[in-house]
């Protein structure tokens, strides 16, 4: 299967089963689902994930047998220690690399057999990604780097532009849309990459550590803006967290130590 | 991701660390400058040194001689002439009408006498005076002036003058119909025993050059006054005094209405200079002139072996130039390496928002080809100013020997080849650490 962005042509047969009843695949399904701007969430189902390192000393298992459920619009929370296999996860979830083991769909579309620039497209359609670095480029402006994620998508510079300025708007940044990620605070920085992430109007947005690097109020404040994306964009959220205190305010929990889910 | 995004996103990387991109940057500006200057400094000598070998005139130039051709010469560049032939107006339309001929410029020299000032007041404001005795051919016994030089004045069409082997070496050609204009070669500064680098001394000096007529007994002379307007190095016929040809077909013509005692030549023209189309082409023309009945001469082998030698040169000095680009090429794949392993979180989270594999390629590919054509423009203009001085420093050298200077030649193709060659050897020694950035997991975004 090849997935296409919203400037590449549709793909015969990708049309998705539409918001809630499972997602769909692509950008055809994007343009037929969305309403006023929601797309919906989209549904994650995993079944006997199994995911292994190659490391010196043989292959190393981070994620062994997982099962995982979320509705779609649902917003789950992973947790655990160090090591427990969070970030691979999500980095399976999101097309970051390819499914190793096991069998992942999201929003109906089956990550087995995704490869290169199938993921990429999967990636830039469906996901929107939060990382606890932030993934600011530098050299950009605030705007800038949200318009980044449109470019990739092939929209058009007026366009993207204005989607830049509305969802800095959203997350309470209108004002420092001409800062430089280096000139902004780190609340500020990860309230830019969630605007960033949701330039495409994802589907699926997932975040790792968001709250990572931050203090206790600037963790409140994005993850207050990661629950209000989820709301306002109807999109399914999963975040990985170490914090107990967050992990607590999504509905689903899921806890992993050492590859194997325990809860 | 359009062009238009990668170009702005690839700019941005590059200014991000501008001590590296300086560096870089730097780098292949040398290398090109060193390219570019070397290139033009060659071709600048080579067409120096064939202009020397044309006496400065065309390089598919021919002297055909009012003489029959000697058999026994006929493939030689620089040929005797047999027995004298007329060479009129009817030889020189037939040599017109062959084909491969691009102009042929009839030349007239007759004898003259010749009065300078005594002493000769040069433009400095010192004075010389003939050296020795006046001239070997001042002859009491047949009426001649103290002072008075007996010289043979050619006469060319000023016109034309870019056709004919003459180097101005000081002032100016005589004005096309001008009587009052003549120029004078090194041979008349060397009677008042002054070098090529006088040249300038003895511009603006008036002499009185006289047509002698023979009645019998007596000679008499037609005199005028003209002013040396010009040195040169003149090779299209032997005589140290040039005028337009008017002026000497004027004296030629009263010398010939005397009585035969002067025994010129009956020939109309003493000589022509035919251009050839082209280099290759002088040796038909040569041999259709011969075939006509008039002996010629062309150093058009001699041409031809130092051109090999000289693109020999130009071979060996582009190789020097390229291994600098070269070496700067490394340069830049081992900054873009350096940026590889630095931006590895980067190209993840780029990877991450949907950028695909050529995405990322192109993106290295441009910030590699923006640092090679930045480099490569500033490197070509460099170099070409750096061939500009060196021009200026053999001009000053070629002045003070009284030699003809050189007009540094910059080909818009070396300029060209700079700029895009330096562009596109960036852009291969991008190749492999864009590919490397390409090939980069997305998986990077979240581990770096």
């Amino acid at each position: 299967m090849r997935w296409r962005t919203r400037a590449d042509p549709p793909v015969p047969g990708s049309a998705g089963r539409g918001p809630g009843g499972g997602g769909s695949t692509g950008t055809t399904g994007w343009a037929a689902s969305r309403v006023n701007g929601r797309r919906g969430g989209v549904a994650i189902s995993v079944r006997g994930l199994t995911h292994r390192y190659r490391t010196p000393t043989g292959p190393l298992v981070v994620l062994d047998d997982v099962d995982l459920d979320v509705p779609a619009t649902g917003y789950a929370a992973v947790t655990g220690p160090s090591g427990a296999g969070k970030s691979t996860l999500l980095s399976v979830l999101g097309g970051l690399e390819p499914l190793q083991e096991g069998v992942a769909t999201v929003g109906g579309t089956d990550l087995c057999g995704l490869h290169g620039d199938d993921l990429a497209a999967f990636r830039r359609a469906t996901v929107g990604f939060v990382f606890q670095h932030f993934g600011l480029l530098e050299p950009l402006t605030a705007a800038e780097n949200v318009e980044l994620a449109g470019a990739l998508a092939g929209r058009r510079p007026g366009e993207r532009r204005r989607r830049a300025a509305e969802l800095l708007e959203g997350v309470g940044l209108a004002d420092r849309a001409d800062h430089r990620p280096l000139q902004l605070s780190g609340g500020e920085r990860q309230r830019v990459a969630i605007a960033r992430a949701l330039a495409n109007r994802p589907r699926l947005l997932l975040a790792d550590e968001p709250t990572g690097n931050l203090d206790e109020g600037s963790a409140l404040s994005v993850i207050e803006a990661l629950e209000r994306s989820r709301e306002e964009h109807g999109c399914t959220l999963v975040v990985v967290t170490h914090n107990r205190g967050l992990a607590a305010r999504a509905p689903q929990c899921v806890a992993l130590d050492r590859g194997r889910r325990v809860s | 991701m359009s062009w238009r995004d990668v170009v702005g996103l690839a700019g941005r990387g590059v200014r991000r660390r501008p001590g590296r991109a300086v560096l870089t940057v730097l780098a292949v500006a040398l290398a090109s400058a060193l390219f570019s200057a070397l290139l033009t400094v060659s071709r600048t000598a080579e067409v120096r040194v064939l202009d020397e070998l044309a006496d400065g005139g065309p390089l598919a130039g021919i002297e055909v001689a009012a003489a029959e051709p000697d058999p026994t010469q006929v493939d030689e560049d620089d040929a005797d002439g047999g027995e004298p032939r007329d060479l009129d107006d009817a030889a020189l339309a037939e040599i017109a009408g062959l084909p491969d001929v691009e102009t042929v410029v009839p030349l007239v020299s007759t004898g003259v006498a010749v009065v300078p000032p005594d002493p000769v007041t040069l433009a400095d404001g010192t004075e010389v005076t003939l050296q020795g005795d006046g001239d070997s051919d001042a002859d009491g016994d047949e009426g001649g002036r103290r002072g008075m030089l007996f010289e043979t004045v050619v006469g060319a069409d000023m016109a034309r003058a870019g056709d004919l082997p003459i180097s101005v070496l000081a002032g100016r050609l005589p004005q096309p119909g001008s009587l009052q204009e003549v120029a004078v070669t090194p041979g008349w500064l060397a009677r008042f025993g002054l070098e090529r680098t006088d040249a300038e001394r003895m511009l603006a000096v008036e002499i009185e050059i006289g047509a002698p007529r023979s009645f019998g007994d007596t000679i008499r002379g037609r005199w005028t006054r003209a002013e040396i307007v010009g040195v040169v190095a003149q090779e299209a016929a032997s005589g140290v005094l040039l005028a337009p040809i008017e002026l000497v077909t004027t004296a030629r013509g009263w010398t010939l209405a005397g009585d035969d005692r002067f025994d010129l030549p009956s020939s109309p023209y003493s000589g022509a200079f035919v251009v050839a189309r082209g280099l290759d082409q002088v040796a038909s023309v040569r041999n259709d002139i011969h075939d006509i009945g008039y002996s010629t001469s062309a150093p058009e082998n001699l041409i031809a072996s130092v051109q090999r030698y000289l693109r020999v040169v130009e071979i060996v000095l582009s190789g020097i130039g390229l291994i600098a680009l070269a070496i700067a090429t490394l340069g830049i794949a081992n900054a873009l390496l350096a940026a590889v392993r630095e931006r590895r979180r980067e190209i993840g989270v780029l990877k991450a928002i949907g950028a695909r594999d050529r995405d990322v390629l192109r993106l290295f590919l441009v910030e590699a080809g923006v640092l090679g054509v930045i480099g490569g423009l500033a490197g070509t203009l460099l170099g070409l100013g750096l061939a500009a001085v060196v021009g200026m420093v053999v001009n000053g050298y070629l002045h003070s020997e009284g030699l003809a200077g050189v007009q540094p030649q910059i080909p818009l193709e070396i300029a060209a080849a700079g700029v895009i060659g330096a562009g596109l050897l960036a852009v291969v020694a991008g190749g492999i650490p864009a590919r490397r950035a390409a090939r980069l997991p997305a998986r990077e975004a979240v581990d770096a």
